[in-house]
């Protein structure tokens, strides 16, 4: 592409170039000039122009303010802000008393203190005091719209950008502006939640205290907490987030935008789901099975105990990881494992297809396809929630939105798919230009570097004498229990005994992604760093593993920054720990192998009445179980249809519904889902069971 | 100057909602006429008889038509503004309900200009009558073939005075809360469905097929020189004969006021007239010489408007007329623009107080300032509309805000003619706030 | 399924544009058929035209003639606005309230009657205008208010 031409402006007498379309805030920026906004968000689409926080003098033009955000910069142009210009100051002072008129001073009792952008341009640019003396308008507050966001509507300012989230980011149609003129509030409908995967961005979006989260709420002043950058570790998008820490524990999670992953969003999951770090049942101590159920060990007798159990079983040992260790947790775990017990059987959280290196593009490259295929058994936002949002933006910027493979390749075309066994042939057969395959865990790739550049042994078919389970979601695994349960012992690693009950003989706590050193490997194939938000409340996985090693003859560091350049000089281009930086760069694409075959056709599901999609919900899994605040979002009891096949069958949303297949009948609320295809119903996997893939539903 | 029926011609003498009655005084002529002209040369017509919009800012349809982006890939649309909603204008109705078939024609040949395949003409939802008669003329014509490859849509709006902004009646029709747009993109560019789109008032279409009856030339002759043709005045309020009027521009407005309309009713005295409609400044009894016509209204400090004049007389308390005024704009600001919505309510707190007599000095020069800061600060001009009338009346009447300060109370005693109506109720729409 | 549903994918039909044009006619035809527009009315909008129940909420509240509180079979409204003011609207609201007797804003209670005052209705130079269902009445004064009421439903 041609570099856009330039035009050149001048922002308070600065000149300054920038390129053809730039928007006047951005282009007063670049003269190092800040014209204040309240509504002005370009993530959420074209400017609305509604708060008229950012009145400019500018010429040519009317002889009245503008409203800079809506403006594109012109060839001599002459922006003047409220620092060179007394009508734009006037403006913004006036914008802000008419904005103030009604907004109540609660500013000391506000969760929104002291980070506040109303409180700070109020400051900088707005009157000394109110000449306001009538009672301001009143609201009944504040009101949850859901058990993770609080409404406060006598704060709103009505800047629309948690509407126009949810219309234009999410396409939820759930958070709406009601009523008309000094009337109007935001609200959801009636008495419903704003259950939606995305729902919190709204609470980092509004510029004042009007929408908080409810785990937030008086926990914590700006002054008193710290904010630790680091990387989501519960998808395989790996959003970069802010942990927001005090006293040790973590309050909250923020988006720290990388343009490239998640453009500054989180789903919900990712913003809340941190309270099972807190969790009642949570392990700080080993544990043992005993007849009574499990009992607190001391360390070194539980580190005794391992390196026993370890030793009896020898290389019939296997390994089930869960995919949700770092990178240093695995390699570690195999140094242990494959070079001390020479035990090579893992049970590896993943298949990562071969070939996909050759498609490496960002996520947000998603959003510049002329057309996007998205070939997934299970709705892509369980999976990898953002990867919806970058699917939904580029329906928006035009592309065409495919679910079956076309039959001749499409210029442009980006593949998302969950089928990790043909995603490289069906990428060459799609000729696209970008692919990206959607793991199941969240590190799964990483995990599998790890692992396979620990060692080169083979492993051998044994039957296992001891399992190794690394990782709550893998000792949940009806797989990896089904191997335990064959062999003599089990030795857990994890955060929750629940998960370990009845399954493990020793039981090792675990950490959580919050509460470690290392890194990641998301879907993209690129490396992340997680930092220590806040401390465990037991040791690190890496201290005990590395002293474990020592006893069988293995040297592993402790430190993460060390086992990641040992990982790093087989695998990852010898980078230093310390380069996998803030916002990490995406490795350059390998070069394709050679032409694949075509892709295997898959034989074509037949049946009578809807078919039955089963997915592993966004929404599920242990540290979901322990967020109270979530559990509305959990889908139980729930079949979700077409809008056309539930109106065939005369269902309304929220109806009873009897779902039969293969002898087997359930009784289920019906969910009405606009993404459904007709024909289709769709139902969390674990609530399935006995049913087959065809299923009749009716009233 | 004087009376002249233009837009009107026929009504008086023959039921023209029939498509035949329309025909035999030579409608839809103008229909093959313009046809076969190209169109640009169509352009080139509607520019030289200098029309002006009727909707309230006079811009020429000429120049309106010229900007349509005719070379996109996008369709191109046409739409009427029926949504009449200002306080004092009842002409669109009558045109609508008296000479439909004259609206149709003008949708026809206007689309023909900008190379437009669907017109729509939004109507506001309270015409329910008039919406009958437009639909039923609309499906005579569509039935006698007379459309051509044109498809016409009347949309009915559902309340909301926000609605004939033009802009914000895009949105609406698009299925919206109708919330201005910011411009740019202006609509000839990217308007309805993002498509380059005209927007003009039922009575500027209504007046395009007697340009092309008459020749630009002609029509030009008609009226102010600088203001061309007729326009139909609604006039209401203290006068013996309120209704429409149909005018040469230019005529002046005494005439109308005690000519057409009868003077002052029950032999009051003139206080005030607010010649567009409520939206403008009023005008003192020493200033109603003024020819109606765009330019000389807008050089003695006011608008044209809607072409609707409001007369007020001396049994009126001001302070009363401004609260009622303002409560209006305040009950139709969309909500979107900080300084509308939040202004528009302050104001009628500010003048609530006033007129229940405990107001002071300082609320009076605090509503000066509300009102100024408001102006044009908007994305529309829905604010500054609320701000004119009363800026008005506090500059030529104030000294009766400063009475209500000195007495207490209104000095009208509960004898204004507004009495009552401003008291608070919660009898509006749903959206009612009390200030 | 319901009738409301095809007829309201007949107006779709007429939007090739964006069915979301049809937002504004289809809450209109479940006004018609339901009084009001009661949640489910709205769900049953959102439906038929695949938007969200909230979406047709934030619509529907926006405009004055969308009911989202029951009102009476019938819906009288007087115009209080400036032209019809300044002649009197005052003395015929006060008329309706005697004859209805109720206020402004309520219901009668035999539910008959939602008796209500409204912004302009385009009717300035015929005031006091009274819209009855939708249907005008011009010139109305105070001792012509007990004949509209009498006639209130009498015709269509
Ligand atoms: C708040 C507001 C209300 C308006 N209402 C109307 C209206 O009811 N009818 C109308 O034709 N124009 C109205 N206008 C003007 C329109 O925006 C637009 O300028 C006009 O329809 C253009 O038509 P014209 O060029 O034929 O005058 C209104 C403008 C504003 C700001
Ligand atoms: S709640 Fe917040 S984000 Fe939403 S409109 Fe109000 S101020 Fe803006
Ligand atoms: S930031 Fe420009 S109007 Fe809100």
């Amino acid at each position: 592409m041609a570099e856009p031409a330039l035009v050149t402006l001048t922002v308070d007498g600065r000149e300054v170039s920038v390129p053809k379309g730039t928007g006047l805030v951005e282009a007063a920026l670049a003269a190092g000039i800040e014209i204040p906004v309240f509504c002005y968000e370009p993530r959420l689409g074209p400017p609305v122009g509604a708060c008229r926080m950012c009145l400019c003098e500018v010429a040519p033009g009317p002889l009245k303010p503008q409203a800079a955000c809506t403006l594109t910069v012109a060839e001599g142009m002459a922006v003047k802000t409220a620092l060179t210009s007394e009508m734009a100051a006037d403006a913004q002072n006036a914008t802000l008393e008419f904005i103030l008129v009604n907004h109540p001073l609660d500013c000391p009792v506000c969760d929104k203190g002291g980070e506040c952008p109303l409180q700070d341009l109020t400051f900088r640019y707005g009157p000394g005091s109110t000449r306001m003396t009538f009672p301001k308008r009143t609201f009944e507050k504040p009101i949850p719209i859901s058990p993770t966001i609080a409404l406060d509507r006598e704060r709103c300012i009505l800047c629309y950008r948690c509407t126009r989230f949810s219309e234009s980011v999410a396409e939820d149609g759930q958070l709406v502006a009601v009523e008309r003129g000094a009337a109007s509030m935001i609200a959801t409908f009636g008495d419903e939640p704003y259950r939606a995967p995305f729902s919190g961005n709204v609470i980092e979006l509004c510029p004042v205290g009007a929408l908080t989260s409810t785990q937030y709420r008086f926990e914590g002043r700006p002054w008193e907490i710290q904010n630790v950058p680091t990387v989501c570790g519960l998808c395989p998008v790996g959003c970069n987030i802010s942990a927001t820490t005090r006293e040790g524990n973590v309050k909250r999670i923020l988006s720290r935008n990388h343009p490239e992953i998640d453009e500054g969003w989180l789903c919900d999951k990712g913003r809340f789901a941190f309270q099972h770090l807190q969790a009642l049942d949570r392990i700080d101590d080993p544990l043992r099975k005993t007849d009574a159920g499990f009992e607190p060990v001391a360390w070194n007798d539980a580190l005794d105990q391992a390196e026993l159990m370890l030793r009896a079983a020898g290389s019939a040992t296997v390994t089930a990881l869960s995919g949700g260790e770092t990178v240093e947790q695995a390699y570690g775990l195999a140094r242990l494992l494959r070079v001390g017990l020479d035990s090579h059987g893992a049970v590896l959280p993943e298949e990562i297809p071969d070939g996909l290196s050759a498609f490496r593009a960002p996520l947000s490259s998603i959003r510049e396809a002329a057309s996007v295929v998205v070939l997934c058994d299970e709705p892509v936002v369980e999976r990898a929630p953002i990867v919806d949002l970058w699917i939904k933006a580029a329906r928006r910027a035009g592309a065409e939105i495919l679910h079956e493979l076309p039959e001749q390749p499409v210029e442009g075309a980006v593949l998302i798919t969950d089928d990790a066994e043909r995603a490289a042939s069906l990428a060459t057969a799609l000729g696209a230009s970008a692919a990206f395959y959607l793991p199941r865990t969240p590190n799964g790739r990483g995990v599998t570097d790890a692992w396979s550049c620990a060692s080169d042994g083979e492993p051998t078919e044994v039957e296992p004498a001891l399992v190794v389970i690394s990782g709550d979601e893998a000792a949940l695994d009806p797989g990896v229990r089904a191997l335990a349960a064959r062999a003599k012992a089990v030795i857990g690693i994890g955060m929750f005994a629940e998960s370990f009950a009845g399954v493990a003989n020793l039981v090792l706590p675990g950490t959580s992604y919050l509460e470690r050193d290392g890194t990641t490997v998301n879907l993209e194939g690129r490396l992340q760093r997680q930092r220590r938000s806040v401390i465990a409340p037991c040791p690190d996985e890496l201290a005990w593993v590395a002293k474990l090693a020592e006893r069988f003859g293995v040297e592993l560091s402790p430190h993460a920054s060390t086992v990641f350049e040992e990982v790093s000089a087989i695998c990852y281009g010898g980078i230093s720990f310390g380069h996998v930086g803030e916002h990490a760069p995406l490795p350059p694409r390998a070069i394709a192998a050679g032409p694949l075959p075509a892709p295997t056709p898959r034989p074509p599901l037949a049946g009578k009445g809807l078919r039955l999609l089963t997915y592993k919900p966004l929404f599920s899994g242990p540290a979901v179980e322990r967020t109270p605040e979530l559990e509305f979002q959990i889908p139980s009891g729930e079949i979700e249809l077409a809008p056309v096949d539930a109106r065939e069958r005369k269902i309304a949303a929220g109806d009873q519904v009897t779902v039969r297949s293969n002898g087997t009948s359930r009784r289920l609320r019906a969910r009405l889902a606009r993404d459904l295809a007709p024909g289709t119903a769709r139902m969390p996997r674990s609530e399935a069971a006995g049913l087959h893939d065809h299923v009749e539903v009716s009233k | 100057m004087g009376a002249r029926n233009v837009l009107l011609a026929g009504a008086g003498e023959r039921d023209l909602t029939k498509l035949a009655e329309y025909r035999a005084i030579g409608g839809y002529d103008g229909v093959p006429k313009a046809l076969r002209l190209k169109p640009e040369q169509l352009i080139e017509i509607l520019l030289a008889s200098n029309l002006r919009g009727r909707g309230g800012a006079g811009f020429p349809i000429g120049r309106k038509a010229s900007l349509i982006d005719r070379s996109s890939s996008k369709p191109k649309y046409l739409v009427v503004n029926a949504d009449e909603s200002e306080p004092g204008a009842f002409k669109d109705r009558e045109v609508i309900a008296r000479v439909p078939h004259r609206l149709i024609e003008g949708c026809l040949i206007a689309a023909h200009a900008i190379e437009c395949k669907h017109v729509f003409i939004y109507i506001r939802g309270e015409y329910l009558a008039e919406f009958e008669i437009l639909e039923r003329a609309v499906d005579e014509a569509r039935e006698a073939g007379l459309f051509g490859e044109v498809e016409l849509t009347v949309y009915r709006g559902a309340g909301a005075y926000i609605c004939g902004e033009e802009t914000a009646l895009l949105d609406s029709l698009e299925g919206r809360r109708g919330q201005p747009r910011p411009r740019p993109p202006f609509p000839p560019v990217q308007g309805l469905f993002n498509a380059p789109t005209q927007i003009n008032n039922v009575c500027t279409i209504a007046t395009v097929p007697s340009i092309i009856e008459l020749g630009a030339e002609k029509f030009a002759q008609i009226g102010a020189a600088s203001s061309p043709g007729t326009a139909i005045f609604s006039i209401s309020g203290n006068v013996v004969r309120p209704g429409n009027y149909e005018l040469e521009l230019g005529t002046p407005m005494r005439e109308l006021i005690y000519d057409f309309a009868g003077g002052i009713a029950e032999g009051r005295e003139l206080k005030a007239v607010i010649p567009g409609g409520s939206s403008v400044p009023a005008l003192s009894p020493d200033q109603i010489d003024v020819p109606l016509d765009y330019d000389s209204l807008g050089a003695i400090g006011t608008f044209f408007g809607a072409a609707s004049l409001i007369v007020v007389d001396d049994r009126c308390c001001m302070v009363q007329l401004a609260l009622r005024s303002t409560k209006f704009y305040m009950h139709e600001s969309c909500g979107k623009c900080t300084p509308c919505r939040e202004g528009t309510r302050w104001m009628v707190q500010l003048l609530e107080r006033l007129e229940a007599g405990r107001g002071s000095y300082d609320d009076i020069a605090l509503l000066r300032s509300v009102g100024s800061r408001m102006l044009g600060k908007s994305l529309c001009a829905l604010g500054d509309f609320a701000v004119y009338p009363v800026a008005s009346y506090l500059e030529k009447w104030g000294a009766e805000f400063e009475a209500h300060v000195e007495l207490g109370r209104c000095p009208y005693d509960g004898e204004s003619t507004l009495e009552g109506i401003v008291a608070p109720s919660d009898a509006h729409a749903h959206h009612e706030v009390h200030a | 399924m319901s009738l409301l549903f095809d007829r309201i994918q007949a107006v779709r039909e007429r939007f090739p544009e964006g069915a979301r044009s049809a937002a504004i006619p289809a809450l209109r035809l479940a006004q018609e058929e339901y009084g009001w527009l009661p949640p489910e009315a709205l769900r049953e909008v959102a439906d038929a035209l695949d938007l969200t129940p909230a979406y047709c909420h934030a619509v529907a509240s926006f405009y004055d003639m969308f009911h989202l509180e029951p009102v009476g079979k019938h819906v009288v409204e007087v115009c209080t606005n400036l032209s019809c003011a300044l002649v009197g609207a005052q003395r015929v609201v006060e008329a309706f309230e005697e004859e209805l007797g109720v206020r402004a804003g309520e219901t009668t209670a035999d539910g008959k009657v939602t008796f209500r005052t409204v912004e302009c209705l385009g009717g300035c130079g015929y005031a006091t205008v009274v819209a009855v269902d939708s249907r005008y009445h011009q010139h109305v004064r105070p001792d012509g208010v007990p004949a509209i009421v009498k006639g209130i439903g009498g015709r269509a």
